[in-house]
C-alpha cells in the first residue's frame, strides 16, 4: 500500500509541476489568448469538391463547409447543450399544437447583395424549403415536415404554418439545410446553384471568386454585425478571408498542414493521427450526432428480404475488430442506430453482439446450406452480395473489405464494388445490384431516424413510393408510421419514447448494422484559435483568428 | 564444394553454343528473363513462394514494417503484402496476355486485310485507325471501361482494343511489302486462292515485327491495366491487383512507405524486363 501511496504522491507532485509550468505559460501567453487578432486568410484543405450549394443539400459535407461560413440560420443551436438559442430570429413563439411558428426578426440584417433580411425574404426561403419548386427543381426540405405556407404579419414578423404538428422545425431552423439566402438567389433554378458566387447569403463571409473543382476564396463580410446572441464574440469575422482547396489525396492534405502550407484539413484518417499529434497539432473530431455510420440493407432484393438473413449478417459483423483494426479513440463503437450523443439515443449494444454462431444457425434456419465453394446457397442461388465504396465515408473502402472478410466466415461473399459516381447513383437506387448500402447522416434532433429511413426523405431502405421506381414490392408501414408519429408528436417526452421504440425496432428486424459512431476529424495548426463546430460537427470560421 | 564442378560440367556438356549465347547476352537481358520467369512462376505456383492468404488478413497483425515473418510487412487489414503481389501477378499478367492477344488477333486482321485488298477497304479502315492512335490509349481504355463496367477481363479487353490500331498500322505496312513480293506473285500465278496465299505466305511473313511490338506491348499492357487498377477502374477489391496494391498503399506512404514502393518496384522491374526483351527480340529478328 505505502508502495501505491507513494507513486500517487509522486504522480501528484508531478501533476502538481505540470500545472504550475502551464499556468506559467499560459500567463506568459495570457496577452495572446485574450486578445484575439483580427486578419489573415485561413487556408482550408477540404477532401471533396462541393457540389451543389441549394442549401437544403447542405447535409454533404464539403458544402456545408462553404455554407456555414456565408450563410445565418433562423435560430442557433448551441453545440454544448443542443439547446435553441436566438440568431437571426431573436425570439419566436409557439401555439401548443406546434402547428404555428412565429419569429420576430433581428432588425438591420442585410444579405451581401444589399437586400434587407426581412419577414419577406424569411417567408420566401422556408416556402421553398418547405414545398419545394419543381419549376426551378428545387427539392423538398428534409427538415420540415409537414409545410403548408407563411404569413408575413409585419416587416419584421413571419409566421409558419404547418399542417399537422411539426415539432422539429424549431430545430429544423437551426441545421445547415436552412441557411438563408437572398430572394435572388431563390429566383435562379437548381442547375445554377453548383457555382458558389451565385450563393448570397447574409453570413460573416461572402464567396470572393472560385475555380471549380478546384479552389473557393471567401473574404469576411466587414459590416457583418448579426452573429448568434450567446457567442462572446460580436461584429465582424477575425479572419479576412478563407481559402478552401480541394485536396483529395489524403498524405497531401496531412503533409500541407504539417508542413505549413495550410492551416485546417478536413477528413484525417484515424492512421494519420498518431503522427499529427506527435506534432503537437490538433485533432478535432466532433460528434456529427445523428444516425451511425452503417450498412443498410434493401430488402426489395430477395437476398435479403428475409429478416433471419440481415440478423445472422448483423451478428457476423466485429464492430470491435473494425473499430480496433481501422480507427482510433475518435471513432466509437456504434451501440444503437443513432449516435449515444446524439437526442433520443437508447442503447441496444446486447442485441448487436458479434455471435457467428448464433448468424449461422440462422441462416440455416432460413434454408442457406454451404455449397461446394464454401458460399452459402438456397436453391442454386448463392448468397452473394454487392455493396459499393462510399467516398464520404472514412476508409470505407478498407472497412467493406474488413467486413467481406468477417461475412466470408459464416459462408456469405460480399464484394466491394467501384465504378465511376453517375453509374453509382443509377445502381443505387437498384436493390438488385446493391442489397446492401454504407450510410450515415447528421442531426441533433429525432427527425434524424426520419431522414435517413422515410421513403419520402433518404429513403435507405428503398422502399416502393420512395426515391426509385425499380422498387417491387418491399413497403414497411410498421416503420414509416413510426417515423411519422416522431414527426408530429407534440409532447417532447413522448417524441423521445418513440425515438427509442423506432431504434429498437430497426434493430429488431436488423434493417441496419450499426459500425461506429462518425465523427468529422479536422486537424488544425496550433496557431489557429477558437475553430468552433455547429451541433453536427460542421465547422464555423466566426470566431476563428490566427494566432502567429 | 561439390557443386561449382557440377556445374562447369553440365555448361561443357550441353556443347560451346550455348554457352556462347549465355555469354553474348548481356547481363541486363538475362536478368529481365529472370524477373519474368521468376513472376510468371508466382503466377503459376504462388503457393510455392508464400503460404499467407492474399485476400484474408489478421487485423490484430495490421501494419507491420518488414520482418522475417512477414517480407514485405502488412497492410491496413493485416494481410501479407508478399503475398499479396504473389497472387496478384497472376491478375497482371493474364490481364496484359489477353490485352495483347487481343491488341495483336484484331489488329493483325484489320492490317492484312487492309494491306491485301487495298484501294477504298484499305483507305477507310486506315482512316479509321488514324482516329484510333489519334485518342490517347489511357482515355481510349477509360471509354471502353467506362461502357463495359469494371473488372479485371474488362480491364485487359480495353487495354487490348486500345492497342488494335497499333498493331493494325505496322501489319499493314508489312502486307504491302510482302504482298508486291515475287514469290507471292508467284503463289497467285501458280493458282493459289486468294485466301490460301495469304495465309501461307503473306501473313506469316509480315508477323516478325508485329511479334517484337507484342512483347513491348506486354510491358505496357502491364503497365496500363495497373493504371486502370490504381484509378479504381479494374478488379474489385480484395483482388490483390498490383495497381490497386499502390493506390490502397499510397495512404500509407508517411508511415508505411513500403506498402505502395513494393508494388511500384514490382511493376516497374516488370515492365523495364519486357521492355528489354522485346528489344532483343526485334534486333534478333531480321
Amino acid at each position: 500500500m505505502s508502495g501505491t501511496s507513494s507513486f500517487a504522491t509522486r504522480r501528484s507532485l508531478l501533476v502538481a509541476g505540470l500545472y504550475a509550468l502551464s499556468l506559467a505559460s499560459l500567463a506568459m501567453a495570457a496577452p495572446a489568448l485574450a486578445q484575439p487578432v483580427t486578419g489573415g486568410t485561413l487556408i482550408y484543405l477540404e477532401q471533396q469538391a462541393h457540389t451543389n450549394l441549394y442549401p437544403t443539400a447542405g447535409g454533404f459535407y464539403p458544402n456545408s463547409g462553404i455554407l456555414n461560413q456565408i450563410t445565418d440560420k433562423l435560430t442557433y443551436q448551441n453545440p454544448q447543450t443542443l439547446e435553441i438559442e436566438p440568431w437571426i430570429a431573436t425570439s419566436w413563439t409557439v401555439n401548443d399544437t406546434l402547428t404555428e411558428y412565429t419569429f420576430k426578426i433581428r432588425p438591420g440584417v442585410t444579405f451581401s447583395d444589399g437586400t434587407p433580411l426581412d419577414a419577406r425574404a424569411v417567408a420566401r426561403n422556408f416556402d421553398t424549403y418547405g414545398r419545394g419548386d419543381k419549376s426551378r427543381k428545387f427539392p423538398v426540405s428534409e427538415v420540415i415536415n409537414n409545410y403548408d405556407h407563411s404569413e408575413i404579419i409585419d416587416d419584421l414578423t413571419v409566421k409558419f404554418v404547418f399542417k399537422r404538428p411539426s415539432p422539429g422545425f424549431l430545430q429544423g431552423t437551426a441545421v445547415i439545410g436552412s441557411g438563408l439566402v437572398s430572394p435572388a438567389t431563390l429566383d435562379r433554378s437548381f442547375d445554377e446553384l453548383g457555382d458558389a458566387t451565385k450563393i448570397i447569403g447574409s453570413g460573416p463571409f461572402v464567396v470572393e471568386r472560385e475555380t471549380l473543382g478546384k479552389e473557393l476564396k471567401l473574404k469576411a463580410r466587414t459590416d457583418y454585425n448579426w452573429g448568434p446572441a450567446r457567442l462572446a464574440h460580436q461584429g465582424r469575422a477575425y479572419l479576412d478571408g478563407i481559402t478552401f482547396i480541394v485536396t483529395p489525396e489524403d498524405s497531401v492534405r496531412i503533409g500541407a498542414l504539417l508542413s505549413g502550407q495550410a492551416d485546417v484539413i478536413r477528413q484525417i484518417q484515424a492512421y494519420d493521427e498518431p503522427q499529427v499529434e506527435a506534432q503537437s497539432f490538433l485533432i478535432y473530431a466532433p460528434s456529427t450526432r445523428g444516425v451511425n455510420n452503417a450498412l443498410v440493407f434493401r430488402p426489395d432484393n430477395p437476398l435479403v428480404a428475409d429478416a433471419r438473413v440481415r440478423k445472422a449478417l448483423l451478428h457476423a459483423t466485429n464492430t470491435q475488430e473494425i473499430v480496433d483494426t481501422l480507427f482510433s479513440r475518435h471513432y466509437p463503437k456504434a451501440t444503437s442506430v443513432i449516435a449515444s450523443s446524439a437526442v433520443g439515443y437508447e442503447d441496444q449494444s446486447a442485441r448487436l453482439a458479434y455471435d457467428p454462431q448464433r448468424s449461422k444457425k440462422l441462416l440455416a434456419e432460413a434454408g442457406w446450406q454451404p455449397g461446394h465453394d464454401g458460399i452459402l446457397a438456397r436453391d442454386g442461388v448463392k448468397l452473394e452480395l454487392s455493396i459499393y465504396e462510399s467516398l464520404p465515408q472514412p476508409q470505407s473502402k478498407a472497412m467493406l473489405q474488413l467486413v467481406a472478410q468477417q461475412w466470408a466466415q459464416i459462408g456469405v461473399r460480399l464484394n466491394v464494388l467501384n465504378a465511376d459516381s453517375g453509374s453509382i447513383a443509377v445502381d443505387l437506387l437498384d436493390p438488385l445490384k446493391t442489397p446492401v448500402a454504407h450510410t450515415m447522416v447528421g442531426r441533433a434532433d429525432p427527425d434524424v431516424i426520419k431522414s435517413n429511413f422515410h421513403p419520402a426523405n433518404r429513403d435507405v431502405l428503398r422502399q416502393k413510393g420512395g426515391l426509385s421506381d425499380k422498387i417491387k414490392s418491399f413497403v414497411d408501414e410498421a416503420l414509416n408510421g413510426r417515423l411519422e408519429a416522431i414527426a408530429a408528436e407534440t409532447d417532447p417526452e413522448k417524441r423521445l419514447a418513440l425515438t427509442r421504440e423506432v431504434q429498437a425496432y430497426i434493430i429488431d428486424q436488423a434493417y441496419q448494422i450499426p459500425i461506429f459512431e462518425e465523427p468529422q476529424a479536422f486537424a488544425a495548426a496550433p496557431h489557429v484559435k477558437g475553430l468552433a463546430f455547429d451541433a453536427v460537427a460542421r465547422p464555423s470560421f466566426y470566431s476563428t483568428w490566427l494566432d502567429k | 564444394m561439390t557443386t561449382p564442378p557440377a556445374v562447369t560440367n553440365a555448361f561443357s556438356g550441353r556443347g560451346s553454343g550455348h554457352l556462347d549465347r549465355l555469354r553474348g547476352a548481356s547481363p541486363g537481358l538475362v536478368l529481365a528473363w529472370l524477373v519474368i520467369a521468376l513472376v510468371v512462376l508466382w503466377a503459376a505456383a504462388p503457393a510455392l513462394f508464400t503460404e499467407y492468404s492474399a485476400t484474408v488478413g489478421v487485423p490484430a497483425e495490421k501494419l507491420r514494417p518488414p520482418s522475417p515473418d512477414h517480407l514485405l510487412g502488412t497492410d491496413a487489414l493485416g494481410r501479407d503484402l508478399f503475398a499479396r503481389i504473389v497472387h496478384g501477378s497472376v491478375h497482371s499478367l493474364s490481364g496484359a496476355l489477353v490485352a495483347v492477344a487481343i491488341g495483336l488477333v484484331a489488329g493483325t486482321m484489320l492490317g492484312l486485310v487492309a494491306g491485301s485488298i487495298g484501294g477504298l477497304v484499305d483507305d477507310t479502315l486506315m482512316r479509321i485507325v488514324d482516329v484510333l492512335l489519334a485518342v490517347p490509349a489511357l482515355l481510349l481504355s477509360l471509354s471502353i471501361i467506362i461502357l463495359t463496367g469494371f473488372g479485371t477481363i474488362n480491364a485487359a479487353v480495353a487495354v487490348g482494343a486500345a492497342s488494335v490500331a497499333g498493331f493494325a498500322r505496322l501489319v499493314r505496312a508489312d502486307v504491302i511489302r510482302v504482298r508486291r513480293s515475287e514469290y507471292v506473285e508467284a503463289a497467285f500465278g501458280s493458282g493459289g486462292t486468294y485466301a490460301a496465299v495469304l495465309w501461307r505466305h503473306v501473313l506469316p511473313n509480315s508477323l516478325t515485327s508485329a511479334f517484337a511490338f507484342a512483347a513491348l506491348q506486354f510491358g505496357s499492357a502491364i503497365l496500363s491495366i495497373s493504371t486502370l487498377g490504381f484509378l479504381g477502374y479494374g478488379a474489385p477489391p480484395p483482388t490483390p491487383e498490383w495497381g490497386l496494391l499502390i493506390a490502397e498503399g499510397r495512404n500509407y506512404i508517411s508511415s508505411a512507405w513500403w506498402l505502395t514502393a513494393a508494388p511500384g518496384l514490382v511493376v516497374v522491374a516488370v515492365v523495364l524486363s519486357a521492355n528489354r526483351i522485346s528489344r532483343a527480340v526485334g534486333r534478333s529478328t531480321p
